[in-house]
């Protein structure tokens, strides 16, 4: 068994080992119920995670996707009063479009992604504390329950988050294993150069993947601000970095073309785990970042395929 | 005319030009504008940024990228109050000891971060931004969400006491802009930064150590970063885990917008602070004639766009990630 033919194994394997470990030193966190709730704590950002997959995917990267969720959180909380069922569809549209207008800078006006996502998340930021006037928005408890309740509810045991998660899995792997769009992808995330020559549209695939992304992003917001039932410009900060860390520990490397949503899924879980098992051994919330900053260090250098950088810059 | 209105005049020029337009148009709308006064708050505001924005000066003129500076300033900055109290409280108790162990934590910093992007090969921008989220976590880590404030009058006096209008940080400032425009221009790492980002292969071939240069450059940027997080502390008489907050966004919009180009061996410090300059004129100027300061972000992301895009020399990019 050589190394190379088991990385592909690494995430699940290390998934199993910690679910192991902290199962071992507190029995009480592998009970069916909190294993439940756990996993319906981390749906917004599994969400989230599950869009990034896409940008990371194709080679690149959206720093956007935090603001576009607390832009979002605002959106939602805004409209929810006028526009009733119809607000989904707009943070959705919402987060399509901007998605669209950063993949249209990185691939048209040749600005790195991650440039013209911050650009773009400034953007957002920028309306979320228009919309908002900087304050915290509260939205009307009888209105969200009746009309976005279900999303937050609990069927038997399972809470309603996780369906909405597999559904969204579902898509997102129907699209990457089943479709036009998703082999374009995986052709551009294996090589760009090769995918043009071979007369693929790379840059409509690679604006449709940040718009994915961003309309995910945007359905992460969504639930979150459900979730809290309110939003704020800054409410999902904390959310961009476990959301990297997420793609990447499921085994997309920050080079693309390998990996995939299925990873992901896995990630999330991982982080799910290891921020649990961080409360069990006594490491506060708010010292999470640089656990996640020292984790992230290691995936990546795990997982990035060298021979794909001439030069590293 | 052809020759005056080449590309690269352009770039030079333009964002000078730019600022210069841009005073005029504020003092248009409001002659409160162009006053002393109001200078010194854009100078002040300017200080800590472009001590910031000197820093990934070098590590963009090498092609790379460096998103680590709102952790090492937030750290520094705390790290810094830490020392300063540790070592008596005011200046002349000792507590000036803190200077240079701060400078030297800094520089410490941009090793890590020099490190783990060229030994383990990742790509800058991502190992800069998670060595930074890691600063940021220590940060919190180690206040506890606390604000750490020192009241010593003679290191306030950075700020207080002002000669000719301007307080003395605008004055250290200057004098450290002009010692980065000493490195770059008239020391050999200064020069090297400008042949990694020229063309790394072609460096390589002509016998550079590019990896040293590159771990040394993440090691300046550091330096000038703990000054960022001194001076904020110098500012703002306190420090706490977010004092570093949005220098990142900051800081590569001002370098970005004052012409250094992101890929590399175009550009320098003068753009730098032209650019700091035309960013804080902006986040001034736009509180001054009435508009809403939630604007901000969103027109610095728009220009940052429009920056870039004049200055891609878009024959010479296949494709960009």
């Amino acid at each position: 068994m050589d190394l190379q033919r088991l990385k592909p194994h690494f995430p699940w394997i290390t998934l199993l080992v910690l679910v192991v470990f902290v199962g071992i030193t507190d029995p009480n966190f592998l009970k069916p119920a909190n294993l439940l709730s756990l996993a319906g704590d981390i749906v917004p950002l599994f969400i989230m995670a599950l869009g990034l997959t896409f940008a990371i995917y194709i080679g690149g990267i959206d720093l956007s996707a935090q603001s576009m969720a607390n832009m979002i959180t605002v959106v939602a909380s805004v409209y929810l009063a006028s526009l009733g069922l119809w607000v989904a569809a707009l943070c959705v549209v919402l987060g399509f479009g901007l998605g669209l207008l950063s993949g249209f800078i990185t691939t048209r006006l040749f600005v790195p992604s991650f440039i013209s996502t911050l650009a773009v998340g400034g953007v957002c930021f920028s309306v979320a504390q228009w919309l908002s006037g900087n304050r915290a928005l509260n939205m009307d408890a009888e209105q969200r329950n009746a009309l976005f309740g279900w999303m937050i509810g609990r069927t038997g045991i399972i809470p309603n988050e996780l369906f909405i998660a597999a559904a969204l899995l579902a898509i997102c792997l129907f699209i990457e294993r089943r479709t036009t769009l998703g082999r374009a992808l995986k052709a551009v995330g294996a090589g760009e150069l090769a995918a043009a020559a071979s007369g693929l549209n790379v840059t409509r695939y690679k604006m449709l993947a940040f718009a994915i992304s961003g309309a995910l992003a945007a359905i992460a917001g969504l639930l979150f601000s459900v979730k809290l039932s309110g939003g704020a410009p800054t409410i999902a900060n904390g959310f961009l970095l476990p959301a990297i860390v997420a793609v990447l520990v499921g085994g997309t490397p920050l080079t693309g073309g390998v990996g995939g949503v299925l990873n992901t899924a896995i990630g999330t879980l991982i982080v799910a785990v290891i921020r649990a098992s961080m409360l069990y051994f006594g490491v506060q919330a708010t010292q999470q970042q640089m656990v996640f900053g020292l984790v992230l260090i290691v995936a990546i250098a795990l997982t990035i395929d060298r021979s794909k950088l001439r030069t590293v810059k | 005319m052809q020759r005056i209105l080449s590309r690269e005049n352009v770039i030079r020029w333009a964002p000078l030009l730019v600022l210069v337009g841009l005073i005029i148009l504020f003092t248009a709308i409001n002659p409160a504008f162009f006053s002393q006064r109001n200078f010194a708050r854009i100078a002040i505001a300017a200080a800590p940024a472009l001590m910031v924005a000197i820093g990934v000066t070098f590590i963009i003129v090498m092609g790379s990228i460096d998103l680590s500076m709102e952790g090492t300033v937030g750290l520094t900055a705390v790290l810094f109050c830490f020392a300063f109290l540790a070592t008596g409280g005011t200046l002349a108790a000792g507590a000036w000891v803190a200077v240079p162990l701060i400078l030297v934590l800094g520089a410490i910093i941009g090793l890590v971060n020099g490190l783990v992007h060229v030994k383990l090969r990742i790509p800058s921008f991502m190992a800069s931004l998670a060595i930074g989220f890691v600063g940021t976590g220590a940060a919190v880590l180690i206040t506890g969400g606390d604000i750490v404030k020192i009241n010593d009058d003679t290191f306030r006096a950075l700020l207080t006491w002002r000669i000719a209008g301007f307080p003395l940080m605008v004055y250290v400032v200057a004098v450290l802009a002009l010692l980065a425009w000493f490195i770059q221009s008239h020391t050999i790492l200064g020069r090297n930064f400008y042949a990694v980002g020229g063309g790394e292969e072609l460096a390589h071939a002509s016998g550079l150590n590019v990896r040293r240069v590159r771990i040394l450059g993440f090691v300046l940027a550091g330096v000038f970063y703990a000054v960022a997080g001194i001076l904020q502390v110098a500012k703002l008489g306190q420090a706490e885990s977010v004092s570093g907050a949005n220098f990142m966004f900051i800081s590569i919009t001002s370098v970005v917008v004052g012409g250094v180009a992101l890929w590399g061996g175009i550009g320098g410090i003068w753009n730098t602070v032209v650019g700091v300059l035309i960013v804080n004129v902006i986040n001034n100027g736009m509180v001054v004639i009435g508009l809403p300061d939630y604007l901000q972000d969103g027109m610095l992301g728009l220009l940052v766009i429009v920056a870039v895009v004049l200055s891609t020399d878009r024959r010479s990019v296949s494709f960009v990630k």
